[in-house]
């Protein structure tokens, strides 16, 4: 066994009187990947921040971190400048705002390696475009005087890992490298994290909160848990025996399927809710000219489908695959450049604001960000009770407190908290109050934008439950809108899925996604991760 | 970015036909017949009728907008009504007190306010970064004009190192032209720069806080290289929107400083000017003052094109 | 994480003023113009002397135990022409604040709902007059339609108009996109009432500390005015005259020209500390950034 490129023994970790980061020990070693698992708060970022010594100002640490064998708690800022970007590299979470918007690829990849090994520009320039060649990114198509506006979600990610491993550092730590993205775009990042950690023989700390990503990809694993390590080992033993509660309770809510009657039989099966035909959206292009526009963008191109009552349906595909804006034109929210949409019996895009109330009454929509969904200014019995504007006649006092309580305690949450504001809820909490506020004119159908997808896998799961026994109890319609598969398995009847503006698949959602008819579609579910399936292949290799 | 300068230009020249129609607009509800006021009321009625036509008074407006337009365009602003020259030649002989004057303010303030503002940021939350803030807050506060009252109390009166006020005219050699220069820049300048320094102050912890700087600190490289080659030029935006606004403010901003120094600018000019309801000095004053500011806009812009790449496509 | 956020809304205004308590700036600022508007709101009932007589035998004198400011060439009581003189600084700096709201935050927050064409018009107008330079205008209009405090009013309101309506666009533009307006949107509330009930509040911040910055530029401008002779009139006391008055003195009775500059200065510095402080205490994205 190699020696250790990283130890961590004892870490603690403290910002003014709380305490953030408890006793953590941690190894890796040169080649391996050490999984860093936890929900939101649990310290794996702060834990990535103490090895680069980037913490807040006020953070006190206490314990020691020692990289290749030196201390670096107590190593000068001077050195740590030498260490970071030439042996310790880092990539981040957000590949949108990670990149420095008026410093063309090049330079932000040439720069590092002229710091730190003295190279003048064309040297630089001419190393950073082998290490961009090597993430993918050759120089013929994408030229270093690219700036980063010019590139992709997932092509500004691989500048960051580009960045990050140019000088062939000893350790990556990769904070939530692929969160921000598809699952397809996912997948191709974890390759090629993979594929630079084999061939650099690197250590590599993969932080994430997807329990699947890192039985994937990790040798060892660490589950962290209010800034302490609930359990470490090997990711095959660990995973498999699930001997810790916290991790086979997280195991269990990163694979959950909710109990759900209506699962087999969808109810009142033939009436057709919403029904969509030849809708197009096509968005002005970028001028090219002082008068001339491109061609315009075909967000939305040519989607006829039908949802009818009671089923709960999936629509989903990578992102930029015109989902969310379908979803809009659905909701009323803007309208189709062609096509029309209709809703239980009325066709909605037509319709101007006043004419659309008894169709909006229907139809209400759950967002992903619990966080955005809520004006800060406002109660939430307010924010829950805003559909009730739609009703024909006002309600009284009573009755409207009645309906905000029903509505309140049918998501599993107190009527008394309709008095209290947004901010004093949890994301999760928010999401059922989200819920709440959807259900509360008793709509025929509910369009839910990536509902669980900025949420900790307990409460993920915990959602979907509610989901499904709304399903059950008031027969309520669903369009889910979503990249994530799993989704799409645990609680919809049908599943379509959408490429490039067009639907390209559609049926059964088991029947889809076993026996998927069409590439893009094969593509989305070999990205997907899936924890049974990587546990059993860990399984194997480890045998 | 042709097509961004272009689309620009047309915007400019929007602006400017409109604020030209405003300020014509604006001056011929004035109450007071120009002719009667150049004449006296002693004139007879004859007389100021001879005077309307000639002066091209009895014309229709949309006609006169446009005379006045296009002669404006071929560099004739008509006659002023009280000193009967050339308004060209008036504006001409104010604006080289009136635009070194302002240059120089600009210059001061910029000198001073980048490196005090940068200082700041790098030192955030230290005593040094209190202490400059707080100094700053005072800077805005104070009017110029009271400013440079003082700056006469302090340095002409008391020490006579500089004249109290009055301009002797760039024949009269550029150390003694500057030396009367000096007191109004820095009378306008010091203010200025204490909102330019707060402005790049807080740009600067703006642009610190994003993610892009995380990155770079992860390359290695240390805090002040990161100030100096990232940092920077992102807070440049807001920083020169605030220089573009400056200029402006400097040059028509000069009219109570050049009050108080008794300097024989162009806000001096216009001042007298609306007093004597010579109207055709006014609008020439004021519509080349807003050519100045539409056209350093312009500027400011392309610069924004400069110092930001996401804009050039736009 | 949940359990440090439950609060009720009773605590959560006690949490808004310990927040304010502990900001020096609020606090300083605070102090400095409640002290202001103190002594403005007294000179209506009290000064020192009456600063309409003149007392030719009392001139020029330095600060004493009588005149703790001094006297003025006219033997006016300096601190008594200081006291009614914040009146009308005040009263035409905050006018003028209120016009640019009145006009400048309906506009704004119009454009943001319409966008398109409107906004498109709204917005260029507002480019037409910001290319006036302000003072200069001002001078303009005070000097056409006679000098005096109502016209200084109207000419300093008339570039607070595009200044709110841009602060006022700008905020609904970033809120508009959001998803509980969305979901406003959904609820079939109209652009009115979605301004009325979300944008507006959610705006109020930013509209708050723009007031107080708006007002100080006014107190400036009115002073700015008064001096050239085209705002406050003589006899009522204004500082901007009293600075005007003051410089053929300077020699002689450099205090005429110091008090009236302090007035203005602590007037202009509380109301930039208490605007800073606002916005430290009102604007949690701020807070969240130090």
């Amino acid at each position: 066994m190699t020696d250790p490129v990283l130890e961590i023994e004892n870490l603690s970790l403290s910002i003014g009187d709380h305490p953030i980061l408890k006793d953590i020990d941690l190894t890796v070693r040169a080649g391996e990947v050490l999984g860093l698992v936890g929900e939101s708060g649990s310290g794996k970022s702060m834990t990535a921040q103490s090895v680069m010594r980037l913490l807040p100002h006020a953070a006190r640490t206490a314990g020691s971190i020692r990289f290749a064998g030196e201390e670096i708690l107590a190593a000068s800022e001077g050195r740590m400048c030498e260490l970071r970007g030439d042996d310790i590299g880092m990539v981040f979470q957000e590949p949108m705002t990670a990149l420095n918007p008026v410093k063309t690829i090049g330079e932000q990849v040439a720069e590092g390696i002229r710091f730190h090994r003295g190279l003048d520009r064309a040297e630089a320039l001419d190393r950073a475009s082998q290490m961009l060649d090597r993430v993918g990114l050759p120089e013929s198509r994408f030229p270093l005087t690219r700036y980063p506006h010019e590139l992709s979600g997932g092509q500004r990610q691989r500048v960051v890992i580009a960045i990050a491993c140019a000088l062939r550092p000893k350790l990556l730590i990769a904070d939530e490298p692929t969160t921000a993205l598809d699952v397809v775009l996912q997948a191709q990042i974890l390759d090629l994290l993979r594929e630079l950690v084999a061939e650099d023989d690197m250590g590599l700390i993969l932080i994430s909160h997807d329990l699947g990503v890192v039985a994937d990809m990790a040798d060892r694993i660490t589950i962290l848990r209010h800034g302490e390590v609930q359990e470490a080992g090997e990711t095959a033993t660990v995973l498999r025996e699930q001997k810790h509660p916290y991790t086979r309770r997280l195991a269990e809510a990163s694979t959950h399927v909710p109990i759900w009657a209506n699962a087999q039989t969808p109810p009142d099966g033939e009436k057709r809710l919403l029904e969509l035909d030849d809708v197009a959206r096509h968005f002005p292009s970028h001028r090219t000219g002082l008068f001339r526009r491109g061609e315009p963008t075909r967000a939305v191109d040519g989607v006829s489908f039908s949802v009818r009552s009671g089923h709960s349906v999936a629509l989903v595909g990578q992102s930029g695959c015109g989902k969310s804006t379908l979803a809009r034109m659905i909701l009323a929210l803007d309208r189709p450049t062609a096509g029309t949409i209709s809703f239980d019996g009325m066709e909605t895009s037509a319709l101007d604001e006043h004419a659309l109330r008894p169709a909006r009454r229907q139809m209400q929509v759950v967002f992903q960000d619990p966080y955005g969904s809520f004006d800060p200014r406002q109660k939430i019995g307010h924010s829950v009770a805003e559909p009730l504007h739609l009703m024909d006649k006002p309600l009284t006092r009573p009755e409207r407190r009645e309906r905000i309580a029903a509505a309140v305690e049918e998501v599993g949450m107190q009527p008394s908290d309709a008095t209290k504001y947004p901010h004093e809820f949890s994301g999760g909490q928010r999401q059922r109050l989200a819920i709440a506020r959807a259900i509360i004119t008793r709509p025929k159908l509910v369009v839910a934008d990536e509902p669980v997808s900025a949420l900790d896998v307990s409460i993920r799961a915990q959602i979907l439950d509610l989901f499904a026994r709304l399903n059950d109890d008031l027969g309520l319609a669903f369009l889910f809108i979503t990249h994530d598969l799993t989704v799409a398995r645990a609680i919809t009847h049908d599943v379509m899925v959408m490429d490039h503006g067009k639907i390209i698949e559609s049926g059964r959602t088991g029947d889809v996604l076993d026996h998927p008819g069409h590439e893009v579609t094969r593509r989305l579910i070999a990205a997907a991760p899936d924890l049974q399936r990587a546990i059993q292949r860990r399984s194997a290799g480890v045998r | 970015m042709l097509s961004y300068a272009l689309r620009r230009i047309v915007i400019v020249v929007i602006t400017l036909l409109a604020a030209s129609v405003v300020v014509f607009a604006v001056l011929e509800i004035v109450p007071g017949d120009p002719a009667r006021l150049m004449l006296g009321i002693n004139a007879t009625d004859d007389a100021v009728a001879a005077l309307r036509q000639q002066m091209g008074l009895d014309q229709p407006l949309v006609l006169r907008y446009f005379a006045w337009i296009g002669g404006m365009l071929s560099g004739d602003f008509g006659r002023s009504y009280t000193y009967s020259v050339p308004v060209i030649d008036l504006i001409r002989e104010r604006l080289v007190v009136s635009l070194p004057l302002a240059l120089m303010a600009l210059a001061l303030s910029t000198a001073i306010a980048i490196p005090v503002g940068v200082f700041s940021a790098a030192r955030r939350g230290t005593a040094a970064d209190t202490g400059v803030m707080a100094a700053t807050q005072l800077g805005i506060a104070i009017p110029n004009f009271w400013f440079a009252i003082l700056l006469v109390y302090v340095f002409a009166i008391a020490l006579r190192l500089v004249p109290a006020g009055g301009f002797p005219g760039w024949e009269a050699g550029i150390g003694k032209a500057l030396a009367a220069l000096i007191l109004p820049a820095i009378a306008l300048a010091l203010p200025q720069a204490a909102i330019l320094a707060r402005v790049t102050r807080s740009a600067l912890l703006d642009v610190l806080g994003e993610d892009y700087i995380r990155t770079a600190r992860a390359k290695g490289l240390p805090a002040r290289l990161v100030l100096r080659r990232h940092a920077l030029r992102n807070a440049l935006i807001p920083v020169l929107t605030i220089l573009g606004l400056q200029f402006a403010f400097l040059l028509a901003g000069t009219i109570i400083i050049e009050n108080v120094f008794y300097l024989p600018g162009l806000g001096r000019l216009g001042f007298q000017a609306i007093t004597q309801r010579d109207l055709i000095v006014v609008e020439s004053v004021v519509v080349l003052l807003v050519a100045t500011v539409v056209i350093v806009n312009f500027l400011v812009d392309l610069a924004y094109a400069w110092a930001d790449p996401r804009l050039r496509r736009r | 994480m949940a359990g440090e956020l439950i609060a009720t809304e009773h605590e959560d205004w006690r949490h808004f003023v310990g927040k304010a308590l502990r900001n020096r700036s609020f606090m300083a600022g605070a102090l400095i113009t409640v002290l202001v508007v103190a002594v403005a709101l007294v000179s209506f009932v009290w000064t020192p002397y009456d600063v309409t007589k003149l007392i030719i035998a009392d001139r020029l004198q330095a600060p004493s135990g009588a005149h703790w400011f001094g006297t003025d060439h006219f033997g006016r009581d300096i601190l008594s022409m200081i006291m009614v003189g914040s009146r009308n600084s005040i009263a035409v700096a905050l006018i003028a604040v209120g016009i640019g709201i009145a006009i400048g935050v309906p506009l704004g927050t119009l454009a943001a709902a319409k966008r398109g064409a409107l906004d498109e018009i709204l917005m260029r107008a507002s480019d037409i007059v910001f290319a006036f330079p302000a003072l200069l205008s001002a001078v303009m209009i005070t000097a056409i339609f006679g000098p005096g405090a109502v016209n200084a009013v109207i000419a300093i309101g008339i570039f607070n108009i595009p200044v709110f309506a841009r602060v006022a666009r700008g905020g609904a533009l970033a809120l508009w996109p959001r998803e509980f307006v969305l979901a406003a949107r959904a609820s079939g509330k109209r652009a009115g009432l979605i301004t009325v009930q979300h944008i507006l509040p959610n705006i109020a911040n930013l509209l708050v500390v723009q007031g107080t910055i708006q007002f100080s530029l006014g107190i400036l401008a009115e002073a700015g005015l008064s001096y050239v002779g085209l705002g406050t009139q003589p006899p009522a006391p204004s500082w901007g005259r009293m600075l005007f008055e003051a410089q053929t003195m300077m020699a002689i009775a450099p205090h005429m020209a110091i008090v009236p500059g302090v007035a203005i200065i602590v007037t202009v510095l509380g109301l930039n500390l208490l605007g800073d402080g606002l916005r430290d205490v009102l604007d949690p994205r701020l807070r969240r950034q130090r």
